[in-house]
């Protein structure tokens, strides 16, 4: 309107009459009428072209996809080369164990070899891209295996089959010939990783406790194995009532709880040696539920002194303890983020079960978990972006995960008793400890993916209970 | 005079109908209420004036208490639903009471002689409502058959004595030829009209289609009556379409203010036009119809659950240009840009969606071929909001 009125301004209204009492002719003012309604309508399709001329200029056709499959990526694997004669038996074992850890993710599927349209004869063959495609692999590994003296060889490449390319540089792996499942792990690993774009968790270890016997008379020792459930070695006897053992951030040493002098106490373990020690302790006190420090020079965990249990730290060598919490409510099950400024733990100061968050210095905590039920035995991701919790509630247990501030609690598990997470190094997995029910039942290891997906038992052959999984090994 | 005949003939049966009903509700409705199992009795009357029945009662040697029934019962037919509706003018209300049987005495015979106007032409016997049936009732429950079978009238009775005379003889032409007594100019000449075969019209056919078949037919088919064309299989584009700049309106006609302010518009806008530079594509664009189709398959490709926690909250553009064919060109994928997450994260976004294009392109994606101009260069987001685990 004010832009009318301008240009009524610039261009005003003369009556016919005044114009001939002026000896002018109508011509002129119906031009400057003419010019104005002219400039007018210009002016307003002019503003509602623009977008219109805009479209029609084209550009490329934009869409955007929002959702998509969530479906194990197939992938290919022939048989490795056995480029040394005596290599063929061990080429076959890492390939398997390869293929074995990639689909166990449940983030892959193998294609069974006869689908296969080529083979490999030789390690530096040509790939026949449309062969692979043929049978829809998404991705082709390709590897060979040599024998050189007790050293095993492994060499392989990753080829990303619909683009057409390799992914990455082809790589070369040797060690000794007992350690070929580590071998056959760093591979895995190293595939894992191009692929999902997230470092691998293969070649780890895990801490437990193994346990043998009826439920009323269990025995229970400390035993390491590999993340798959191989390698088991035992690193206590079974004398004592062991628990929860929590590897160190470089995986030579390990702590737990131990019943050895009657009571609760906290003893060091070197996973190389075998050789253990008794953290010091303050006479009249009961300490358990340790867990290192991301840098591994302290130890943070729980003493109860005189009825009362609360949270402190300490020295790895036992020096300087000190206490982090001080109320009259049981706090426990401390674990540190990964930067080691905060601490995770569990504590019944408002009546139940829940978990709070503090400075690794102590402070005033702050509760993260409003959920219904109970929630204890809190761990830290790796990514430092979740934490792993057990719930109970309605009589069952659940694994489950929450962000740092409490939000986006998620259930993964639920059964008759899970307890005990522990994460995988890459913090894409968790394991915990599943007990069935009845006078026949026991404790088991299972992992799932934090999705999850992916729940599975981890055969070792033993009850076992408490996980503690280690970083990746060097 | 005779509207007043007719007339009282109407009231003298208005009021025997009124007063048949009343005796009826008096006498037969509430006492002798009948058993519902009773056979209804159908009866066939004749009707004659009153001047007929003056005549006919002038005649008679003696009245006769017997009222006047028709000469033989009527086929008994169940119709227990049908309302009473009967016709006032055509025929009386019998009496409430059954009739018993019909006697058979002969109707006298009235002396017609005197009488003037022809008699009133016979009257088709009709269906009398059944004598003991309920004026009006409540609606109940029958199992009695929807319909009856009507049954055929008797030939009445004639009740004039003597037949009608026989009308006039149709006119009829004239054998004698007559002369013409003036010729009409202005008429055209009579066209000598071709002798056809007798054939039915073309409306007619060998079924009789009934108004609610018609209805029917239309309501039950939902079948088109036509399909379009199908497409002819477009030949792929050889080169860019080189069109002529369109030339901007010529403002020939200075009267027409609004094309006027058009062509102003578009030279506001580029000077020189959208429309034949030849960088705008031709023909009308991409529907969402389409653009849903394309989605639809690349989303079915787009396998994320291989990728990592961060290159999930990774939201991804990736562009591919388009041989005519609708397959990608692999070599032409190159990620535009990516925001969310790091740049690792970004590059397996970036294969993931990538390898949803090379491999659900390697058919062809269904994109319209004549609109090659709109999509040969496509740009997709991949937006793993949904794929988060939350």
């Amino acid at each position: 309107m004010r832009r009318f009125r301008q240009i009524s301004a610039k261009f005003p209204l003369i009556s016919p009459q005044r114009l001939r009492d002026e000896g002018k002719t109508l011509k002129t003012p119906l031009k400057g009428k003419d010019m104005m309604m002219r400039f007018l309508m210009a002016l307003v399709l002019a503003v509602l072209m623009a977008p219109m001329a805009a479209l029609a200029q084209g550009g490329p056709l934009r869409i955007e996809i929002t959702d998509g499959v969530i479906e194990p990526l197939p992938f290919a694997q022939p048989a490795f080369v056995a480029e040394t004669g005596d290599a063929g038996p061990m080429a076959n074992q890492i390939a398997g164990v390869i293929a074995a850890d990639l689909a166990g993710t449940g983030l892959f599927r193998e294609i069974p070899r006869e689908a296969h349209i080529q083979s490999f004869g030789v390690f530096d063959a040509p790939v026949s891209y449309a062969d692979w495609q043929a049978i829809n692999a998404q991705a082709l590994i390709m590897g060979a295996v040599s024998m050189q003296g007790d050293k095993v060889v492994v060499k392989f490449r990753l080829f990303d089959v619909f683009s057409g390319q390799q992914l990455g540089e082809g790589q070369q792996l040797a060690a000794g010939s007992a350690s070929w499942r580590r071998l056959a792990h760093k591979v895995a690993d190293v595939i894992y990783s191009r692929i999902t774009g997230e470092s691998g968790y293969f070649d780890s270890r895990v801490v437990y406790v193994a346990e043998n016997g009826p439920k009323n008379a269990r025995q229970k020792r400390l035993a390491v194995m590999d993340y798959d459930g191989a390698n088991v070695q035992y690193l206590t006897d079974s004398s004592t009532i062991v628990l929860a053992p929590r590897f160190s951030p470089s995986g030579d040493r390990v702590l737990y709880t131990t019943f050895e002098t009657g009571f609760p106490r906290i003893k060091m373990l070197n996973v190389g040696t075998v050789a253990s020690q008794l953290l010091p302790e303050i006479p009249g006190t009961m300490t358990f539920a340790p867990r290192f420090s991301p840098d591994g020079q302290s130890i943070v965990y729980s003493m109860e002194q005189g009825g009362n249990t609360d949270l402190w730290s300490m020295g790895v060598n036992g020096a300087a303890p000190a206490r982090l919490t001080n109320s009259p409510a049981i706090e426990t099950a401390p674990s540190y983020s990964p930067d080691g400024s905060r601490i995770v733990f569990e504590s019944d100061r408002s009546g139940t079960q829940q978990l709070y968050i503090m400075p690794a210095g102590g402070g005033e905590p702050q509760r993260i978990s409003f959920g219904e039920g109970r929630y204890g035995t809190p761990v830290w991701s790796p990514r430092g972006d979740l934490v792993a919790f057990t719930k109970q509630h309605a009589g069952r247990f659940h694994i489950g995960v929450m962000r740092t501030d409490g939000s986006e609690e998620r259930l993964l598990t639920a059964s008759f008793l899970d307890e005990g997470p522990t994460w995988s190094p890459n913090g894409r997995v968790i394991m915990f400890t599943r007990e069935s029910p009845g006078a026949a039942g026991g404790a088991q290891l299972y992992s799932v993916d934090i999705s999850g997906r992916n729940l599975k038992k981890v055969e070792n052959g033993t009850a076992a209970s408490d996980p503690a999984w280690s970083p990746l090994l060097p | 005079m005779r509207m007043d005949r007719a007339d009282r003939v109407g009231y003298g049966v208005s009021a025997a109908l009124h007063l048949g009903v009343i005796a009826w509700v008096l006498l037969g409705g509430s006492w002798f209420k009948p058993k519902p199992s009773e056979p209804i009795v159908l009866s066939e009357v004749s009707v004659m004036s009153e001047a007929e029945f003056a005549a006919m009662v002038a005649a008679a040697p003696a009245p006769s208490d017997a009222p006047v029934t028709p000469p033989e019962a009527p086929s008994v037919e169940p119709a227990p639903v049908e309302t009473p509706t009967p016709e006032p003018e055509v025929a009386p209300e019998p009496p409430p009471e059954p009739l018993p049987e019909p006697v058979a005495e002969p109707e006298p015979q009235p002396d017609m002689t005197d009488l003037t106007e022809p008699p009133p032409e016979p009257v088709d016997v009709t269906e009398v409502p059944p004598t003991m049936m309920p004026p009006v009732e409540v609606p109940q429950d029958t199992i009695a058959p929807e319909f009856s079978p009507r049954p055929k009238p008797k030939p009445a009775p004639r009740v004039a004595p003597t037949p009608a005379e026989a009308p006039e003889p149709d006119a009829k032409v004239s054998d004698l030829a007559q002369a013409e007594t003036r010729p009409d100019a202005d008429a055209a000449p009579a066209e000598e009209v071709e002798k056809k075969d007798e054939a039915a019209p073309p409306e007619a056919t060998t079924e009789i289609v009934t108004e609610a078949t018609k209805t029917e037919e239309k309501a039950t088919t939902s079948a088109p009556k036509s399909s379009p064309r199908p497409r002819a299989k477009p030949t792929p584009p050889k080169s860019a379409p080189k069109t002529e700049p369109a030339k901007p309106a010529a403002p020939a006609v200075k009267k027409d203010a609004v094309q006027d302010a058009l062509a102003e518009a578009m030279k506001a806008d580029g000077g020189t036009g959208t429309g034949g530079t030849g960088r705008a594509p031709s023909g009308p664009p991409v529907t969402s119809g389409e653009k849903e189709a394309l989605i639809v398959d690349v989303k079915r490709c787009w396998n994320v659950g291989a990728l990592s926690s961060e290159a999930l909250r990774t939201t991804v553009t990736v562009s591919v240009s388009m041989g005519a064919d609708a397959k990608p060109d692999i070599g032409s994928i190159r990620m535009v840009g990516y925001e969310g997450g790091s740049e690792a994260a970004a590059k397996q976004a970036y294969e993931a969606g990538r390898r949803a294009i090379v491999r659900c392109g390697s058919d062809g994606f269904p994109l319209p071929p004549e609109k090659y101009d709109h999509w040969k260069e496509i740009e997709i987001v991949f937006n793993p909001e949904k794929m988060r685990m939350k």
